[in-house]
This record gives C-alpha cells, sequence and structure tokens, in this order.
C-alpha cells in the first residue's frame, strides 16, 4: 500500500505542470506596449524644478514610428521654440533654428539642461536598448534587472519594477556600468488617454547627480498615429511643425 | 482644459497615511484642530502643487498666424591695437571704443494647410563715442510648399547651412560667411528658389534626399553674392549609409568659381564624434601683394579642408576641436608682405591709402585669411550644480604664425526667455600677423536677450 501510494505521488509530480517560470522578455515587451503604441504622436511638458523651487518648462510635441524612428520639436518657450531632435537608432541630430543646420548629438547630451537628457525625451522601446538579465516576483510587484545591449545606450543598467495587475513600471532606476545610481525615475497617475491607453500621465525623476533637482514630465494627447518614414530625417526637423493638427 | 500631474490625490493619500500614525496621542480636541489644520495646509499644498503641475492644452494649440522673436541690449569695451592696418583704416585715432548695440529681430509664420509663409527681419542700432549706425534687413522670407512628404519647394530669402564643422565650412557655397568667433550667430539668407526631395529606405542606406536651388543675381538683389546677371546653380546629395551622414555639394560657375565637394559626419561612440569636409575651388582668382605694393592677379584650383570631433566627457564637458585648412589662404610670409605694405601705405597716405583700404577688403579682409588654422572649445553645462549656466572657452590658433584669439565666456538661461551672456575675447600676435593686426587687442561683450 505504501509502495503504491509512493507510485502514485511519484506519477501525480512528474504529470502535474512545471512550475511557471516568469518571462522577463514578455513582461518587458508589455511594459513598451502599455506605456505607449509602437507609432504614435503625443505632448509632453518637462517642468525642471530647482532646490529653491524654481522652476523652468518645456513643451514638446513627439511623432515616433516602429522600433526606432523617434523625433520631437520645443513648442514652448519662446526661447527654444522650433528646436528640434531627431533620433534614428543610435543616431541623434539636434536642430536649432538660428543655427540652422542639424548637428549630431549623443544620448547622454542634454539640450534642455538638467536632469533630462536625451535619451529620456527621445525614448525607444525598452526592448530595442536592453535585454532582461533577471526577473522575479516581488509582492505586487515584477522586479526586471535590465542591461544595456549596446554601450551607445545612456544607461548601462536598469532596476524596473513593474506593477503585476496593470503591467506599468512603477519605479526605474538607471545606473552606470560603474554601479553608480544615476536617475531613479517614478511613475504617477495613471490615466486613460483613449484607444486603448492607460499609462501613468507624470514622470518624476530625480538624481543623485543633481542633488535637490528634479525633472517632472507631463503626458498629454497620447494616440495613435503613423507618419510617413520621411519625417524621421534631417530634411523635416525644420518642418516638423507640419504634422501638428 | 487642465490636466493634473501626481500631486493632487497621491500627496492626500501620504498625508493622511502621516496623520493617523500621528493622531492617537492628542486629545480628541487639540487632535481635531491640528487635523483640521494639516487639513486644510495639506489642501492648499496640494492645489498648489496641482496648480504648479497643470499643463493647459491651451499651450499646445496649433495656430495659423505665429509671431515670435527677441530683443536683444548688448554693451562692448573694444581695446584697440592704435598701431594696426585694421585699426588704422576703421577707427582712426582710436584706442578705446565704447559700444552699445540694440536689436530687434521679429518674426511671423503663416501656417496653411501645405505651405508656410514666413518672414524674419533684423533690425539693429549701433552708438559709440564716434559714430550711430542702424540697418534694418530681412532676415529670411518666403513660401515654403510642401505638396507631399518627400517632395517640397521654397522660393524666397533663404538660409542654407551646408558643411559639418562648427568653426568653418569650406563647403558651405550659398551662405553668408561664418564668424568663427561666433559660429551659432544667426546670418541673412540669399533669394533663391529650391527643391527638395526626400526618400527613407530599409538597409544600409536610410536617408537619400537631394536638394537643387538657383540663387539668381542682380543689381537690386543677391549683390552681396557675387557679380550681377547669373543664375548659380548649386545641388547637394546627402545620404544616412551605414549611420554615417554623408554629403556631396556642387556650386556652378557664375557670380562665383565653380566648387564642388563632400562632407561627413559619424558618431565613433556614444560620446564622440568626428565629421570633415573637402571642397575644391575650380579657377579660383587670387590677388597678392608684396611688401612694395605690387600687386599680383592670378588664378588656380584650390582646395580647403576641415577634420574636426566632438567629445563628451564623463564630467559633462564638450570639446570641440578641428584643424582647418584654407585652399584660398595666405602663407604667414605673404600675411606680412601686406601689412608691411599697408602700413607704409597708409603712413603715405593718399592713393596708395586707398588701394591699401580697398585690398583689406579684399582676401585679405576676410575673418581668417591665413592657410592653416586649429580650433578648440571646451564648454560645461550646469557646473557646480547650477542648471542652465554654461561657461566655455574656446580658442583659435594661426598655426603657421602662432597667433590667436582667446575666447572665455559665460551665459546663463535659467530665467524663462531671457539669455545672457558675457565673453571676453582676447587676440595675441605679433605685428604683421593675423591676430597682431586685428583692430581690438581685447572686446568685452555683454548681452540680454529677451524671446517672445
Amino acid at each position: 500500500m505504501k509502495t503504491l501510494l509512493t507510485l502514485l505521488l511519484g506519477l501525480l509530480v512528474l504529470l502535474s505542470p512545471p512550475a511557471f517560470a516568469l518571462d522577463g522578455d514578455a513582461i518587458l515587451r508589455q511594459v513598451d506596449r502599455n506605456l505607449e503604441p509602437e507609432s504614435y504622436e503625443m505632448y509632453r511638458k518637462l517642468i525642471n524644478i530647482e532646490p529653491d523651487g524654481r522652476k523652468k518648462e518645456f513643451v514638446l510635441y513627439s511623432v515616433k514610428k516602429g522600433r526606432d524612428k523617434v523625433a520631437a520639436l520645443f513648442l514652448s518657450p519662446a526661447s527654444e521654440k522650433g528646436r528640434a531632435t531627431l533620433r534614428l537608432g543610435d543616431n541623434m541630430w539636434l536642430y536649432i533654428p538660428g543655427v540652422g543646420k542639424p548637428v549630431r548629438i549623443t544620448s547622454l547630451q542634454s539640450v534642455i539642461g538638467g536632469v533630462f537628457n536625451n535619451a529620456d525625451i527621445l525614448r525607444l522601446d525598452y526592448t530595442e536598448e536592453y535585454a532582461v538579465a533577471s526577473a522575479k516576483e516581488e509582492g505586487a510587484d515584477y522586479i526586471l534587472e535590465l542591461k544595456a545591449k549596446t554601450g551607445a545606450v545612456a544607461y548601462d543598467r536598469l532596476k524596473m519594477r513593474v506593477d503585476r495587475k496593470t503591467v506599468l513600471p512603477r519605479v526605474i532606476e538607471a545606473s552606470a556600468a560603474s554601479g553608480m545610481l544615476i536617475k531613479t525615475i517614478t511613475f504617477k497617475n495613471v490615466k486613460d488617454f483613449g484607444g486603448g491607453i492607460r499609462r501613468p500621465a507624470t514622470v518624476e525623476t530625480e538624481s543623485p547627480v543633481f542633488k535637490g533637482y528634479k525633472s517632472v514630465m507631463l503626458y498629454s494627447q497620447l494616440k495613435r498615429r503613423s507618419v510617413p518614414d520621411e519625417v524621421f530625417t534631417q530634411n523635416w526637423l525644420s518642418r516638423l511643425e507640419e504634422l501638428r493638427k | 482644459m487642465r490636466e493634473h500631474g501626481a500631486h493632487g490625490a497621491p500627496y492626500m493619500d501620504r498625508f493622511d497615511v502621516g496623520l493617523g500614525a500621528h493622531g492617537a496621542p492628542y486629545s480628541n480636541l487639540v487632535g481635531c484642530a491640528v487635523r483640521t489644520a494639516l487639513l486644510a495646509l495639506a489642501l492648499i499644498t496640494t492645489h498648489a502643487n496641482a496648480e504648479e503641475y497643470s499643463f493647459d492644452l491651451s499651450e499646445i494649440e496649433k495656430k495659423t498666424f505665429e509671431f515670435s522673436g527677441y530683443a536683444e541690449a548688448k554693451q562692448e569695451a573694444l581695446t584697440l591695437r592704435p598701431d594696426s592696418v585694421l585699426s588704422r583704416i576703421n577707427f582712426p585715432g582710436r584706442e578705446h571704443l565704447d559700444r552699445g548695440t540694440a536689436t530687434l529681430e521679429l518674426a511671423g509664420v503663416w501656417n496653411l494647410p501645405q505651405a508656410v509663409f514666413n518672414l524674419r527681419t533684423h533690425s539693429e542700432i549701433a552708438h559709440d563715442q564716434s559714430d550711430s549706425v542702424d540697418l534694418h534687413r530681412i532676415q529670411e522670407g518666403g513660401l515654403h510648399w510642401a505638396p507631399s512628404h518627400e517632395f517640397s519647394l521654397d522660393l524666397g530669402k533663404r538660409v542654407q547651412r551646408w558643411g559639418k564643422g562648427y568653426a568653418w565650412n569650406p563647403v558651405g557655397f550659398v551662405e553668408r560667411a561664418k564668424d568663427p568667433n561666433d559660429p551659432q550667430t544667426s546670418r541673412e539668407g540669399f533669394v533663391m528658389a529650391g527643391a527638395e526631395w526626400v526618400k527613407s529606405l530599409a538597409g544600409p542606406l536610410t536617408t537619400i534626399s537631394v536638394t537643387t536651388l538657383v540663387v539668381p543675381t542682380h543689381d537690386d538683389w543677391n549683390s552681396d553674392f557675387g557679380a550681377p546677371g547669373h543664375t548659380n546653380p548649386a545641388a547637394k546629395l546627402y545620404l544616412l549609409w551605414h549611420d554615417t551622414d554623408i554629403d556631396v555639394l556642387w556650386q556652378g560657375k557664375g557670380s562665383r568659381p565653380a566648387r564642388f565637394g563632400f562632407d561627413f559626419s559619424r558618431n565613433l561612440g556614444e560620446n564622440l564624434e568626428l565629421h570633415g569636409e573637402w571642397a575644391r575651388s575650380l579657377d579660383q582668382p587670387r590677388t597678392e601683394v608684396d611688401a612694395l605694393g605690387a600687386v599680383t592677379q592670378s588664378s588656380g584650383d584650390a582646395d580647403s579642408w576641415l577634420l574636426g570631433l566632438r567629445y563628451l566627457t564623463e564630467t559633462e564637458v564638450t570639446w570641440i576641436a578641428e584643424y582647418y585648412r584654407n585652399g584660398t589662404g595666405y602663407s604667414a610670409d605673404q600675411l606680412e608682405d601686406f601689412y608691411r605694405y599697408a602700413d607704409a601705405a597708409l603712413n603715405a597716405g593718399g592713393a596708395a591709402a586707398i588701394q591699401a583700404a580697398s585690398l583689406t577688403r579684399s582676401g585679405y579682409g576676410r575673418a581668417n585669411p591665413g592657410r592653416d588654422y586649429a580650433y578648440l572649445r571646451a564648454s560645461i553645462k550646469d557646473p557646480f550644480d547650477v542648471l542652465y549656466l554654461t561657461p566655455a572657452i574656446s580658442a583659435i590658433v594661426n598655426l603657421d604664425d602662432g597667433g590667436f584669439t582667446l575666447t572665455p565666456e559665460l551665459a546663463y538661461t535659467g530665467i524663462t526667455n531671457l539669455e545672457l551672456r558675457g565673453r571676453l575675447v582676447y587676440t595675441h600676435g605679433d605685428h604683421y600677423s593675423e591676430f597682431g593686426e586685428k583692430p581690438n587687442r581685447r572686446r568685452f561683450e555683454v548681452y540680454a536677450r529677451w524671446y517672445f
């Protein structure tokens, strides 16, 4: 009887499905799609807040297409109006109306000063730039450890805390290859943008490099839109305003 | 309609948790009063924060008519070289000059479904101890018509910026000369008609575009482009190939000699960019003057080129370094001959002095008339945790004679729509060398520019 019971239990273990292993890549793909459609247009307000409470605000219009094409146009303040940036994969350009020609820039440079750099403004899908090194569950969250696929990516490592229920990021810690924490990005205020897009409308960024400073990004009018490929060329940097309706 | 950020409800939640934790020790009355006061404070704070983080949709509304511009007040203090040739011609008898300049630039845009009309005007009034001048011009303006996303036409006064160099552009065939000491200053365009076609592709050739231009010269317009009565065609082929920007450029013979060339720019790493330009002028006329004043006219092909890099360090210092070979420039000995002759001619006065002054407006009077130059610039963004502060220092060295100009500067853009900038331009060189003959030994300038 004892032997039969042991055999039955053994058979049960063999026939039972294996423990479900977390698929970090699938979670990251879902995070990407939950944050934004692959091709979209949107408006953002960037607010740099200094330790004494002073603020400087920038409003941008952005379009993205596919995996690696994104462009942004500054609408305000007046001193920045008409500035435009373009990213094609690892290539980035900045156009300043008075200067008149697009110049190549790098992902780590900042076109506006403060905590945000070009990679934050012209962000591609996380799956485009990062590989999942590890994934685990922790309370109500998934914890994804991401490693940059190339040296051209602004942050070498990301630790992403993802809400298991909504599969939206809650906090991302961005670190350099040395392990030094560069930024902490907090996602807040989940909002329905319509068209099935529901994501955080506020993203706050703080950096130990800029103690006491904070940057806030507010999202608005995020919509699916596919514009022609030619928009993502240097020729269109001075013409992005033509896309706005 | 306003959309509010995260500092509404989430802050209230955090506050309520804190109050609950501290509420127990208080008596009901005191606790109630404190609770009420803190709740009121929280509401005020919440309201203030919500106001702080608002995104008003009127800020993104597209306007049919747009109006913008800037007003600038600039003050300069110049320490002159009274014995230099250029100072004797431009500022005779002066050792110092204080100059104030007020500038107003106005821009208007009319957005139509497939077309954009724009106009940008530039007006300035300058006043110093001896003179007042004012100038008013149309910087650019005209029609841009885009019947499709691949094809567009332009007609009017337009600014072209060809080339990848920061301080110099040997392939800048259809633009006014850049000031290497202030390369980012906006410049006036030329009247032209242009057509542009662009196509995105899959594969290593990602983008291809062709730009064709005609820059006609007439007695009344484009007279400073060159001799009147020419069509002056030009074209540019742009390729983004294997992540490298490549331009092949051409300008036909007309008011200026025929020229062609190429440029490139490529990121070699996340922080390093490499760029270069090469241009050949065919039958480029050349004027040479020896120390006795004998003027020789000749012509021949001239090659000019530039190689440069831009590097961003981990400490946010951007370095720009360029070497420039000016194929139409003069050697240190040739420049010395000219300055010796001009000095003697100005001493003699009369027709000789007039001829010397005329020659300074030829090739000898260019911003950089020498042959070999190096440019170096270092700028740091937001140093000492001060946002929007950008100190920079740049140097231009004439490698043939060792003369140089050094420009430390400080810019601050921390106040919305206000740009403050101060810089000192210091030049050093031997007598009868390029920088030793510049009219200014030192120039200190400050300006405030308000954008609207």
